[in-house]
């Protein structure tokens, strides 16, 4: 186990590294103890700290011994969660103490040759005869796709590196809001596809929102139906929540919303301010996200949203209906600003979608030639009654109708408006 | 072998409104395969890697489940 104490970005940050050449890594009760007193060196001096492994786990010859002294590290990591910022890098395998170790901590990033499993693949065959290798067991596809252990993939080493130096200055070095200098304000309402029915990647949207270049990712792969990810606003760092239309049709549903659930944990934990976009259908409906436990892994989303202190600032860009409007960081829920597109529509439902329910009988009297004509008659009708967008600015849930054009800045300027703040709590692994 | 293939698989339950490629169509990353309708939205299907369509298993108006393979791609090497 090696210890060290360097600089990123020209900020102080302490490393460990579990050393994959002296009996595979695996952790005994000395290196355990060396990355305890680490992390008591870290939070004392409120450092981000950085751990690189590649290691089979607890050290088997020392017995129950190893397995207090990895239990130790794991505590020591719990007590420094929300309070400094822990980055894992996992360059080789890594199993069991080693797999919950990067678990335990904010950011999980991995090198092409990293694996994550709770016990290998000839433990597996030897207690249960399943055959399974390595890469099917804990391989990239696995953690990045599936399982969503994984927060960021590299395609080598030293991109790997390269990824928890960005990650970590982009956590310890957030910067402040410089709004004299927050430049072009891209029309994003360009990026919406003309047809409103029709279903686009947000990723354009985001990156146009955001300091040209300074968006990373989260779970890319993981649940894309909602995109996380750090990046700068007019040089500040600021987290970002968006629907993504393009998978699920920009649905939540369980996993996104657990997705959506840890990083608005985790960027209330360090200050970090929320920009939340929102062009949401509704949640998925359906037997398999109920057994898939939508409704408690949905409720993480509300409660991660209700309880943080950081400011926050929602856009409609183009819908936000349903349950799925609360859940996208509603006034409701103590959004610091809510801005809507001036074509967007907040609603239970979609108008069509809500007169074809309310009108029923009425459309299925009609002959089937004037069905067309009657549908839309009724959802003017309709969105004069409900009062559309106008009424949700009315009633005080939408404070202001904004141009996209001018979005950037006024995200910048609303958030820069207001005290920043802090969660006082742990970044559980949701 | 299945690593030269790459299936392409609805993402949800939807109605198949149009199929836009054609079997021995030369695709890219971001070419729409299918358009399906969900959601009261029109969600594409896109190719994930360049290659060969080779198969297609839907046509317009069939409804698919979550996890039906809509089409197949054999990746260009």
């Amino acid at each position: 186990m090696h210890v060290v104490r360097g600089h990123i970005e020209g900020r102080p940050a302490i490393g460990f590294c579990t050393d994959a050449t002296r009996m595979g890594g695996a952790m005994g009760t000395v290196g355990c103890r060396r990355i305890a007193a680490a992390y008591q060196t870290a939070m004392a001096e409120k450092l981000p700290i950085i751990g690189l492994w590649h290691s089979g786990g607890a050290r088997l010859a020392e017995g129950v011994q190893a397995l207090d002294a990895v239990g130790l590290v794991f505590q020591a990591m719990i007590q420094a969660s929300g309070k400094i910022p822990q980055i894992s890098v996992v360059l080789g395998p890594a199993a069991g103490g080693a797999a919950y170790g990067p678990a335990l901590t904010d950011v999980v990033i991995m090198a092409p040759a990293g694996r994550i499993f709770v016990t290998g693949p000839d433990v597996v065959r030897r207690v249960t005869g399943e055959d399974v290798d390595m890469d099917s067991l804990g391989g990239p596809d696995v953690h990045t796709r599936q399982s969503g252990v994984v927060h960021l993939l590299a395609e080598n080493e030293d991109s790997a590196m390269e990824r928890a130096r960005q990650v970590t200055s982009l956590l310890t070095d957030q910067g402040v809001f410089e709004l004299a200098r927050v430049g072009p304000n891209p029309d994003l309402g360009a990026l919406l596809p003309a047809n409103r029915k029709r279903a686009y990647d947000v990723h354009p949207l985001v990156e146009g929102l955001l300091d040209p270049s300074s968006f990373c990712e989260f779970h890319r792969q993981w649940a894309p139906n909602v995109v996380t990810g750090l990046g700068r606003l007019a040089s500040r760092t600021v987290g970002v929540i968006a629907n993504n239309p393009l998978r699920l049709g920009g649905c939540l549903n369980s996993a996104s919303a657990e997705k959506a659930a840890r990083f608005v944990r985790m960027c209330d934990a360090f200050g970090i301010p929320l920009v939340v976009v929102v062009d949401v259908p509704g949640y998925l409906p359906g037997a398999g996200q109920e057994t898939d436990g939508v409704v408690r892994r949905g409720a993480k989303l509300l409660h991660a949203f209700g309880e943080a202190s950081v400011p926050r600032v929602t856009v409609v860009t183009r819908k936000a209906f349903g349950g799925a409007y609360i859940a996208m960081n509603a006034r409701s829920l103590g959004a610091n600003a809510v801005f809507a597109w001036p074509a967007a529509e907040v609603a239970v439902m979609g108008a069509g979608a809500a007169v074809e329910i309310l009108h029923r009988k009425k459309l299925a009297a009609v002959a089937e030639e004037d069905r067309t004509a009657l549908l839309a008659q009724l959802i003017t009708e309709h969105e004069q009654e409900s009062g559309g967008l106008m009424r949700a600015v009315e009633i005080g849930v939408v404070d202001e109708v904004i141009e996209p054009c001018s979005t950037r800045a006024r995200i910048a300027t609303a958030l820069a408006g207001f005290p920043p703040a802090r969660g006082a709590h742990g970044n559980i692994p949701l | 072998m299945s690593a030269e293939f790459q299936t392409v698989r609805a993402e949800l339950v939807a109605t198949v409104l149009h199929v836009a490629a054609q079997i021995g169509d030369p695709v890219d990353p971001s070419d729409m395969l299918v358009l399906l309708d969900s959601m009261k939205m029109e969600i594409p299907v896109m190719a994930e890697s360049s290659g060969t369509v080779t198969e297609i298993f839907v046509v317009a108006g069939e409804t698919v489940r979550e996890g039906d393979a809509l089409a197949i791609v054999s990746l260009a090497s």
